[in-house]
């Protein structure tokens, strides 16, 4: 039993030391470094001020934040728009295929998200491999200029965040009870309330959790507008970037990094909100 | 003081860990340099190690900011030579952080080009001896566009190439663009002039359909873009599988980019960093290291040794009429964050 409890203090402490080193620290040194001041000649100057986040209400940075929301949020949506029936198919599927179905949603993650942005850009090109297809087949006549613009931003951040979606999904949907869905209908509910009251309410977890995949990472991404949108507009990850490297100002990058993280945890609570109240519903029945 | 024999021990091999990493305790000759990735033939390493007998521990880095920050966040990590570009050459004197040059230990000096000494960056070339150099121009699809129908920047503004121009993805190189269009020095420093220029660049936004740092040459040779800024280097060599291609000087100027070696002010091995310029400096050196990186070299001597077709290639070394047109960056000091909230603005739309 001793022996035991050693074995957890050990695993627990090597656990604790990693976090302490390697997460813990340096968020606390970005957060003490969004507290001082830009230097000249030094990368920051000891004097603790608030400048940085009275600045970032300045608004060419209130636009970089708006649009990066809007960005992720449209992606966010597109996401749940075609990832929730493709969910459900998976979900719904008779067992012989599920697996494959979902082994077809992770082949992805086997290569570098970078390399696979590299790869569309190699397909939405002028002389790429779609043009050359359509252009083959007599569809169009001219090559369509779809890289570098906000569609092809749109194609790379839902290609990449996709199974981000659908996974959670597929994990509630697949738990969903289907004879509520029958008690339903012989209570006399159509379709739409079934979807509406019943379906919607119930995988509303997965909804959430698989939006939040989603809408953090598509506001970061920076090299995704950067390869396929032509750089031609600033995302809170090209932001903090810009600002450490070529602006040299690493208070003001850090107090970004800040915010992000602040965003991340506001998210974080409304999910496990949401579960929660989930889960009361669910006791009470 | 009694030490316990094992902590005895321990000190001593730390103390000869230490004296194995650190070139300052080996007894062998060494040189430390941090240079540009892909920016030195290994065998021109080799050669020099096997001439002097310095052993050669090299490091590199990917842009300016990367070195400065290193330099700063740990001013004692103790390299012996390193190529800034020419606005950080001039930061860099300007903060104490380079040794004056000796030039009286440099036989091999005059070797260099006269029209890449003695700028503004750094008067006399007190504290650097240019390396390699490329200019930033226009590239002209001809297979879109008639040839020579783009002489200057200016030409960029016209609606008929509404998105289809390419800009480096460079703060600087951007401003200096539409500062020169504008009749100003790319270095310039006064605020209305450099908000001139970016109510100019925002006009020209409905024609620009890429910014791009590290992949120019493929959106060139692939016709994604049909006209915009390149630089000579990577032109040169698009050129060769899309001769479509045109590579213009603009009449208004343009930038050179000229990236120098320089001594940091803590540089511990002095003596051999000068032996290793001068080594740099010899003409076939120079020439060797400048055909197999592709960029030009600032070495007069060297160039005369290339084969003619490099030689008097117009795209890598334009001719003394067209490179007087050049301009080379200079630190903007308190005004580079001026220059930066206003590229951020641009790309946010205003």
């Amino acid at each position: 039993m001793k022996h035991d409890k050693t074995f957890k203090f050990i695993t627990i402490g090597i656990i604790w030391l990693w976090l302490a080193i390697f997460a813990v620290a340096p968020n606390g040194l970005v957060f003490l470094t969004s507290l001082l001041q830009q230097g000249d000649n030094e990368l920051v100057r000891l004097q603790l001020t608030l400048n940085s986040y009275f600045d970032l209400f300045n608004t060419s940075y209130l636009k970089i934040f708006l649009h990066s929301l809007g960005l992720a949020g449209c992606c966010t949506l597109v996401c749940i728009i075609v990832g929730y029936p493709f969910a459900f198919i998976i979900a719904r599927s008779t067992s012989r295929y599920k697996g494959f179905l979902l082994f077809l949603v992770i082949i992805p993650f086997w290569t570098s998200s970078l390399i696979r942005s590299y790869a569309i850009v190699a397909m939405l090109k002028t002389k790429g491999i779609l043009n050359s297809l359509l252009l083959s087949l007599g569809l169009i006549d001219q090559p369509l200029h779809l890289l570098y613009s906000s569609t092809a931003v749109m194609i790379g951040l839902v290609y990449s965040l996709l199974p981000f979606m659908i996974l959670p999904l597929y994990a509630n949907i697949e738990k969903l009870d289907m004879r509520l869905i029958d008690a339903a209908r012989d209570l006399g509910a159509n379709k739409r309330t079934v979807l509406l009251k019943i379906i919607l309410p119930l995988t509303w977890p997965g909804i959430i959790a698989g939006s939040m995949l989603v809408f953090l990472p598509a506001m970061s991404m920076f090299y995704i507008p950067d390869l396929l949108g032509g750089a031609k507009s600033v995302l809170l990850g090209n932001l903090i970037q810009n600002q450490f490297l070529t602006a040299r100002n690493w208070p003001m990058g850090s107090a970004v990094s800040v915010m992000l993280t602040l965003l991340m945890g506001l998210m974080l609570m409304l999910y496990w909100h949401s579960t929660k109240r989930n889960k009361d519903a669910q006791d009470l029945l | 003081m009694i030490v316990k024999k094992p902590l005895k021990n321990f000190i001593l091999a730390i103390g000869w860990v230490i004296s194995c990493c650190s070139p300052l305790y080996a007894a062998e000759q060494v040189i430390n340099i941090f240079n540009w990735s892909g920016y030195m033939p290994d065998d021109v390493l080799m050669q020099f190690q096997a001439e002097t007998g310095i052993k050669v521990n090299y490091s590199t880095y990917d842009n300016n900011e990367t070195l400065y920050a290193k330099l700063k966040a740990s001013p004692q990590v103790g390299y012996d030579i390193i190529v800034p570009s020419t606005y950080f050459i001039d930061r860099m004197r300007h903060q104490n952080m380079l040794q004056p040059i000796d030039k009286s230990k440099l036989s091999n000096f005059k070797n260099l080009n006269p029209e890449l000494l003695n700028k503004s960056f750094d008067p006399e070339n007190r504290y650097s001896v240019p390396f390699l150099w490329s200019a930033t121009a226009i590239t002209l699809n001809t297979k879109y566009w008639p040839k020579g129908s783009v002489k200057g920047w200016n030409d960029f503004w016209q609606s008929q190439y509404k998105d289809q121009l390419l800009l480096v993805d460079d703060t600087r190189e951007v401003f200096s663009m539409a500062l020169i269009s504008l009749g100003y020095s790319p270095n310039d420093t006064d605020p209305n002039h450099i908000k001139q220029a970016f109510e100019k660049l925002k006009q020209l936004m409905p024609n620009i359909k890429v910014f791009n740092a590290e992949g120019e040459k493929s959106i060139y040779i692939d016709e994604d873009v049909t006209l915009g800024m390149g630089w000579s280097g990577d032109i040169y060599l698009a050129q060769q599988e899309n001769p479509a291609l045109e590579y213009i000087f603009p009449k208004e100027g343009f930038i050179i980019a000229l990236d120098s070696m320089a001594i940091p002010f803590n540089a511990k091995h002095v003596e051999n960093a000068y032996k290793f310029i001068n080594f740099i400096l010899r003409a076939d050196i120079a020439k060797k290291i400048s055909m197999q990186t592709g960029y030009a070299t600032a070495n007069l001597a060297g160039v005369k040794l290339m084969p003619k077709e490099i030689r008097e290639n117009p795209i890598i070394y334009p001719d003394e009429s067209i490179l007087a047109r050049g301009h080379f960056q200079s630190d903007a000091g308190a005004s580079s964050t001026i220059y930066e909230k206003y590229f951020q603005l641009l790309k946010i739309g205003g």
